[in-house]
Protein backbone atom coordinates (compact mmCIF):
# COMPACT_ATOMS: atom_id res chain seq x y z
CA UNK A 1 0.00 0.00 0.00
CA UNK A 2 2.49 2.01 0.76
CA UNK A 3 4.62 1.69 -2.27
CA UNK A 4 1.24 2.16 -4.56
CA UNK A 5 1.22 5.53 -2.47
CA UNK A 6 4.60 6.53 -3.35
CA UNK A 7 3.83 5.02 -7.19
CA UNK A 8 0.86 7.38 -7.59
CA UNK A 9 2.67 10.13 -6.03
CA UNK A 10 5.62 9.69 -8.10
CA UNK A 11 3.36 9.72 -11.26
CA UNK A 12 1.43 13.20 -10.18
CA UNK A 13 4.72 14.76 -9.59
CA UNK A 14 6.48 14.22 -12.82
CA UNK A 15 3.88 15.91 -14.25
CA UNK A 16 2.17 18.28 -11.44
CA UNK A 17 -1.19 19.79 -12.58
CA UNK A 18 -1.63 23.59 -12.43
CA UNK A 19 1.43 24.91 -10.81
CA UNK A 20 2.16 28.53 -10.84
CA UNK A 21 0.42 31.82 -10.12
CA UNK A 22 -2.67 32.84 -11.55
CA UNK A 23 -2.43 36.82 -13.01
CA UNK A 24 -6.13 36.95 -13.17
CA UNK A 25 -7.16 34.86 -10.11
CA UNK A 26 -10.17 35.87 -8.22
CA UNK A 27 -9.00 34.79 -5.15
CA UNK A 28 -6.20 33.27 -3.25
CA UNK A 29 -5.29 31.31 -0.36
CA UNK A 30 -2.48 30.57 1.73
CA UNK A 31 -1.57 28.22 4.34
CA UNK A 32 1.73 27.86 6.00
CA UNK A 33 4.47 30.62 6.83
CA UNK A 34 7.85 32.19 5.15
CA UNK A 35 9.97 30.41 7.69
CA UNK A 36 8.48 27.10 7.87
CA UNK A 37 9.64 24.52 4.51
CA UNK A 38 5.37 23.71 4.78
CA UNK A 39 3.64 26.53 2.64
CA UNK A 40 1.19 26.30 0.17
CA UNK A 41 -0.67 28.83 -1.84
CA UNK A 42 -4.01 28.28 -3.91
CA UNK A 43 -5.62 30.54 -6.53
CA UNK A 44 -9.16 30.08 -7.91
CA UNK A 45 -10.92 31.50 -10.42
CA UNK A 46 -14.66 31.55 -10.79
CA UNK A 47 -16.92 31.70 -13.56
CA UNK A 48 -20.79 31.72 -14.07
CA UNK A 49 -22.43 28.45 -15.00
CA UNK A 50 -26.56 27.54 -15.04
CA UNK A 51 -27.05 30.28 -13.23
CA UNK A 52 -24.36 29.84 -10.40
CA UNK A 53 -20.47 30.72 -9.73
CA UNK A 54 -19.00 27.77 -9.78
CA UNK A 55 -14.78 27.10 -9.86
CA UNK A 56 -13.61 27.59 -13.16
CA UNK A 57 -9.77 27.11 -12.36
CA UNK A 58 -7.22 26.86 -9.77
CA UNK A 59 -3.61 26.60 -9.46
CA UNK A 60 -0.84 26.35 -6.91
CA UNK A 61 2.58 26.82 -5.58
CA UNK A 62 4.03 24.54 -2.99
CA UNK A 63 7.26 24.91 -1.10
CA UNK A 64 6.65 21.07 0.47
CA UNK A 65 7.10 17.65 0.25
CA UNK A 66 5.99 15.65 -2.77
CA UNK A 67 2.45 14.31 -1.34
CA UNK A 68 1.55 17.81 -0.82
CA UNK A 69 2.20 19.03 -4.90
CA UNK A 70 0.64 15.84 -5.25
CA UNK A 71 -2.26 16.34 -3.24
CA UNK A 72 -2.62 19.76 -4.86
CA UNK A 73 -2.37 18.90 -8.31
CA UNK A 74 -5.02 16.51 -8.08
CA UNK A 75 -7.12 18.94 -6.09
CA UNK A 76 -7.38 21.82 -8.43
CA UNK A 77 -8.59 19.53 -10.68
CA UNK A 78 -11.31 18.04 -8.51
CA UNK A 79 -12.43 21.00 -7.49
CA UNK A 80 -13.27 22.49 -11.01
CA UNK A 81 -16.99 23.16 -12.19
CA UNK A 82 -17.81 22.91 -8.29
CA UNK A 83 -19.34 26.11 -6.14
CA UNK A 84 -17.52 27.46 -3.10
CA UNK A 85 -19.26 25.37 -0.66
CA UNK A 86 -19.24 22.30 -2.63
CA UNK A 87 -15.79 22.73 -2.65
CA UNK A 88 -15.36 23.68 1.50
CA UNK A 89 -16.97 20.74 1.79
CA UNK A 90 -14.88 18.33 0.56
CA UNK A 91 -12.49 16.86 3.06
CA UNK A 92 -9.19 15.62 3.43
CA UNK A 93 -9.18 12.26 2.03
CA UNK A 94 -11.72 13.23 -1.25
CA UNK A 95 -9.16 16.13 -2.00
CA UNK A 96 -6.19 13.65 -2.42
CA UNK A 97 -8.34 11.80 -5.00
CA UNK A 98 -6.49 8.96 -6.90
CA UNK A 99 -3.79 8.68 -4.07
CA UNK A 100 -6.46 7.08 -1.83
CA UNK A 101 -6.23 6.76 1.65
CA UNK A 102 -3.32 8.82 3.03
CA UNK A 103 -1.08 7.43 5.73
CA UNK A 104 -1.73 8.77 9.33
CA UNK A 105 1.83 10.90 8.90
CA UNK A 106 0.95 12.24 5.36
CA UNK A 107 -3.02 13.69 6.05
CA UNK A 108 -1.13 16.64 7.10
CA UNK A 109 -0.44 17.12 3.17
CA UNK A 110 -4.35 16.85 2.45
CA UNK A 111 -5.05 19.12 5.30
CA UNK A 112 -2.01 21.79 3.92
CA UNK A 113 -4.34 22.03 0.73
CA UNK A 114 -7.78 22.12 2.66
CA UNK A 115 -6.13 25.01 4.80
CA UNK A 116 -4.92 26.97 1.57
CA UNK A 117 -8.32 25.91 -0.15
CA UNK A 118 -10.79 27.63 2.82
CA UNK A 119 -8.66 30.39 2.81
CA UNK A 120 -9.20 30.73 -0.57
CA UNK A 121 -13.01 30.20 -0.41
CA UNK A 122 -13.93 31.96 2.75
CA UNK A 123 -16.57 34.77 2.62
CA UNK A 124 -13.82 37.15 3.74
CA UNK A 125 -11.24 36.48 1.33
CA UNK A 126 -14.18 37.04 -1.27
CA UNK A 127 -15.12 40.09 -0.59
CA UNK A 128 -11.09 41.00 0.14
CA UNK A 129 -10.58 40.12 -3.41
CA UNK A 130 -13.35 41.88 -4.98
CA UNK A 131 -12.32 44.57 -3.45
CA UNK A 132 -8.94 44.65 -4.92
CA UNK A 133 -6.80 43.62 -7.83
CA UNK A 134 -5.92 39.93 -8.26
CA UNK A 135 -2.24 40.73 -7.61
CA UNK A 136 -2.52 42.38 -4.80
CA UNK A 137 -3.30 39.57 -2.35
CA UNK A 138 -0.17 38.02 -3.41
CA UNK A 139 1.80 41.18 -2.53
CA UNK A 140 0.71 41.31 0.63
CA UNK A 141 1.33 38.15 1.53
CA UNK A 142 4.74 36.08 2.43
CA UNK A 143 5.54 34.79 -1.42
CA UNK A 144 6.81 31.03 -1.98
CA UNK A 145 10.26 32.94 -2.81
CA UNK A 146 10.69 34.57 0.73
CA UNK A 147 11.14 30.48 1.38
CA UNK A 148 12.90 29.45 -0.98
CA UNK A 149 15.42 32.29 -1.10
CA UNK A 150 15.94 33.50 2.69
CA UNK A 151 18.89 35.97 0.84
CA UNK A 152 16.74 37.60 -1.27
CA UNK A 153 14.28 38.03 1.93
CA UNK A 154 17.65 39.06 3.53
CA UNK A 155 18.01 42.20 1.05
CA UNK A 156 18.73 45.97 2.84
CA UNK A 157 20.60 45.05 5.47
CA UNK A 158 23.69 43.19 3.73
CA UNK A 159 27.38 44.35 4.63
CA UNK A 160 29.39 42.80 2.39
CA UNK A 161 33.46 42.46 2.55
CA UNK A 162 35.39 40.78 0.13
CA UNK A 163 38.07 38.71 1.48
CA UNK A 164 41.01 40.07 -0.50
CA UNK A 165 41.14 43.51 0.94
CA UNK B 1 31.95 7.96 9.65
CA UNK B 2 28.48 7.74 8.90
CA UNK B 3 28.47 4.24 10.57
CA UNK B 4 29.09 6.49 14.09
CA UNK B 5 25.71 7.46 14.08
CA UNK B 6 22.99 5.85 15.63
CA UNK B 7 19.43 5.76 17.01
CA UNK B 8 21.94 7.07 20.03
CA UNK B 9 23.17 9.89 18.49
CA UNK B 10 22.16 13.80 18.96
CA UNK B 11 20.41 15.60 15.63
CA UNK B 12 23.36 17.92 15.82
CA UNK B 13 25.31 14.75 15.29
CA UNK B 14 23.44 13.30 12.68
CA UNK B 15 23.27 16.59 10.83
CA UNK B 16 27.24 17.22 10.78
CA UNK B 17 27.61 14.13 9.46
CA UNK B 18 24.61 14.17 6.86
CA UNK B 19 23.76 17.99 6.06
CA UNK B 20 20.89 16.98 4.07
CA UNK B 21 19.35 15.08 6.60
CA UNK B 22 16.43 17.42 7.92
CA UNK B 23 15.49 17.72 4.36
CA UNK B 24 15.50 13.97 3.93
CA UNK B 25 13.62 13.82 7.31
CA UNK B 26 10.90 16.13 6.15
CA UNK B 27 10.77 14.97 2.72
CA UNK B 28 9.56 11.74 4.14
CA UNK B 29 8.08 12.16 7.44
CA UNK B 30 7.36 15.72 7.91
CA UNK B 31 9.90 16.26 10.43
CA UNK B 32 11.98 19.35 10.53
CA UNK B 33 9.99 21.69 8.76
CA UNK B 34 8.81 23.90 10.84
CA UNK B 35 8.32 25.23 14.58
CA UNK B 36 5.68 22.69 15.31
CA UNK B 37 7.71 19.50 13.84
CA UNK B 38 11.21 21.09 14.39
CA UNK B 39 13.66 18.67 16.70
CA UNK B 40 16.34 20.14 19.25
CA UNK B 41 19.84 19.75 18.56
CA UNK B 42 20.83 17.93 21.17
CA UNK B 43 17.69 15.28 21.00
CA UNK B 44 18.61 12.06 19.70
CA UNK B 45 17.20 10.22 16.69
CA UNK B 46 15.47 7.66 18.58
CA UNK B 47 13.75 10.29 20.54
CA UNK B 48 12.61 12.46 17.36
CA UNK B 49 11.32 8.82 16.14
CA UNK B 50 9.45 8.09 19.02
CA UNK B 51 8.02 10.91 19.12
CA UNK B 52 6.90 11.17 15.70
CA UNK B 53 4.64 8.16 15.53
CA UNK B 54 6.99 5.74 16.75
CA UNK B 55 9.13 5.27 13.64
CA UNK B 56 11.79 2.99 13.39
CA UNK B 57 15.17 4.15 13.65
CA UNK B 58 16.63 1.86 11.16
CA UNK B 59 14.25 2.54 8.30
CA UNK B 60 15.02 6.45 9.19
CA UNK B 61 18.77 6.19 9.02
CA UNK B 62 18.40 4.38 5.95
CA UNK B 63 16.51 7.06 4.19
CA UNK B 64 18.92 9.35 5.81
CA UNK B 65 21.79 7.73 4.01
CA UNK B 66 19.38 7.41 0.90
CA UNK B 67 18.89 11.18 0.83
CA UNK B 68 22.50 11.78 1.16
CA UNK B 69 23.63 9.85 -1.67
CA UNK B 70 20.63 11.62 -3.61
CA UNK B 71 22.42 14.86 -2.34
CA UNK B 72 25.03 14.25 -3.82
CA UNK B 73 23.69 13.03 -6.98
CA UNK B 74 22.39 16.56 -7.41
CA UNK B 75 25.47 18.32 -6.49
CA UNK B 76 27.73 19.51 -9.38
CA UNK B 77 31.23 20.55 -9.04
CA UNK B 78 32.19 23.43 -10.07
CA UNK B 79 35.45 22.37 -12.58
CA UNK B 80 32.82 20.21 -13.97
CA UNK B 81 30.31 22.89 -14.85
CA UNK B 82 33.11 25.27 -15.96
CA UNK B 83 34.02 22.47 -18.59
CA UNK B 84 30.17 21.95 -20.01
CA UNK B 85 29.90 25.37 -20.24
CA UNK B 86 33.13 26.02 -21.81
CA UNK B 87 31.97 23.12 -24.05
CA UNK B 88 29.15 25.07 -24.77
CA UNK B 89 26.40 23.10 -22.87
CA UNK B 90 22.76 24.78 -22.51
CA UNK B 91 22.98 24.95 -19.05
CA UNK B 92 21.36 27.77 -17.33
CA UNK B 93 22.85 29.42 -14.12
CA UNK B 94 20.39 30.52 -11.48
CA UNK B 95 21.78 32.51 -8.50
CA UNK B 96 19.86 32.67 -5.36
CA UNK B 97 21.54 34.89 -3.33
CA UNK B 98 20.52 38.25 -2.15
CA UNK B 99 20.50 41.12 -4.77
CA UNK B 100 23.39 42.99 -2.41
CA UNK B 101 25.72 39.92 -3.16
CA UNK B 102 24.83 39.47 -6.90
CA UNK B 103 25.38 42.95 -8.03
CA UNK B 104 28.96 42.83 -5.89
CA UNK B 105 29.96 39.39 -7.54
CA UNK B 106 28.52 36.89 -9.84
CA UNK B 107 29.60 34.09 -12.39
CA UNK B 108 28.91 35.66 -16.09
CA UNK B 109 25.84 34.35 -17.62
CA UNK B 110 24.15 33.81 -14.73
CA UNK B 111 20.77 35.23 -13.64
CA UNK B 112 19.20 36.21 -9.77
CA UNK B 113 16.68 34.24 -8.81
CA UNK B 114 13.59 36.83 -8.82
CA UNK B 115 9.89 36.29 -8.40
CA UNK B 116 9.09 36.96 -11.75
CA UNK B 117 12.25 34.21 -12.97
CA UNK B 118 10.70 31.50 -9.61
CA UNK B 119 7.62 31.60 -12.31
CA UNK B 120 8.96 31.14 -15.50
CA UNK B 121 11.27 28.69 -14.55
CA UNK B 122 7.56 26.65 -13.18
CA UNK B 123 5.77 27.97 -16.02
CA UNK B 124 7.56 28.30 -19.18
CA UNK B 125 11.09 26.52 -19.14
CA UNK B 126 10.80 23.37 -20.45
CA UNK B 127 10.82 20.46 -17.67
CA UNK B 128 14.13 18.85 -19.56
CA UNK B 129 16.02 22.17 -19.12
CA UNK B 130 19.19 22.24 -17.15
CA UNK B 131 20.55 24.76 -14.79
CA UNK B 132 21.98 25.27 -11.78
CA UNK B 133 21.56 26.86 -8.63
CA UNK B 134 24.13 28.89 -6.69
CA UNK B 135 24.48 30.40 -3.26
CA UNK B 136 27.26 31.63 -1.17
CA UNK B 137 28.56 28.75 0.01
CA UNK B 138 26.85 25.59 -0.89
CA UNK B 139 24.22 25.52 2.17
CA UNK B 140 21.09 26.54 0.26
CA UNK B 141 21.51 25.19 -2.98
CA UNK B 142 20.30 22.25 -2.11
CA UNK B 143 17.14 23.09 -1.18
CA UNK B 144 16.66 25.00 -4.15
CA UNK B 145 17.47 22.14 -6.24
CA UNK B 146 15.40 20.26 -4.52
CA UNK B 147 11.81 22.48 -4.40
CA UNK B 148 12.66 22.15 -8.32
CA UNK B 149 12.96 18.60 -8.18
CA UNK B 150 9.70 18.29 -6.29
CA UNK B 151 8.66 20.28 -9.35
CA UNK B 152 8.81 18.19 -11.81
CA UNK B 153 12.64 19.03 -12.99
CA UNK B 154 14.77 16.20 -13.04
CA UNK B 155 18.23 17.87 -14.50
CA UNK B 156 18.28 20.93 -11.91
CA UNK B 157 21.76 21.12 -9.88
CA UNK B 158 23.39 22.82 -7.06
CA UNK B 159 26.94 24.07 -7.52
CA UNK B 160 28.68 22.44 -4.77
CA UNK B 161 30.50 25.01 -2.69
CA UNK B 162 28.33 27.64 -4.05
CA UNK B 163 30.36 30.44 -5.62
CA UNK B 164 32.95 30.76 -3.25
CA UNK B 165 34.02 27.41 -4.26
CA UNK B 166 33.77 28.53 -7.84
CA UNK B 167 35.70 31.90 -7.45
CA UNK B 168 38.57 28.92 -5.22
CA UNK B 169 38.59 26.25 -8.04
CA UNK B 170 37.66 28.16 -11.21
CA UNK B 171 37.66 31.90 -11.46
CA UNK B 172 39.56 33.53 -8.73
CA UNK B 173 38.30 37.13 -10.42
CA UNK B 174 35.26 36.09 -9.07
CA UNK B 175 36.19 38.02 -5.56
CA UNK B 176 35.21 36.06 -2.20
CA UNK B 177 33.55 37.95 -0.08
CA UNK B 178 32.05 37.51 4.11
CA UNK B 179 28.75 38.55 5.41
CA UNK B 180 28.89 40.66 8.25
Amino acid sequence: MKDDLQKKVAEAIRDPKNVGEMSDADSVGTVGNSECGEMLRLWVKYKEQDGQKVIDKASFQSFGCETAIAVASLATELIRGKTADEALEMKPEELSGELGPLPPMKIHCAELVQGALRDALSPHDQELDQAESPAKPAELSPTLQDSLNAGQAKSGGINIQFLDE
Amino acid sequence: MSETITGDSSMQAVLQVFPGAQRALFRKYHIGGCSSCGFQPEETLAGVCERNGDLPVADVLEQIRQSHEEDARILIEPSVLAKRLDAGEDIRLVDIRSREEFEAVHIESSVLLTQPLMQKILGTWDNDQRFVVIDHLGKKGLDAAAYYLGHGMPNVHALRGGIDAWSLEVDSAVRRYALN
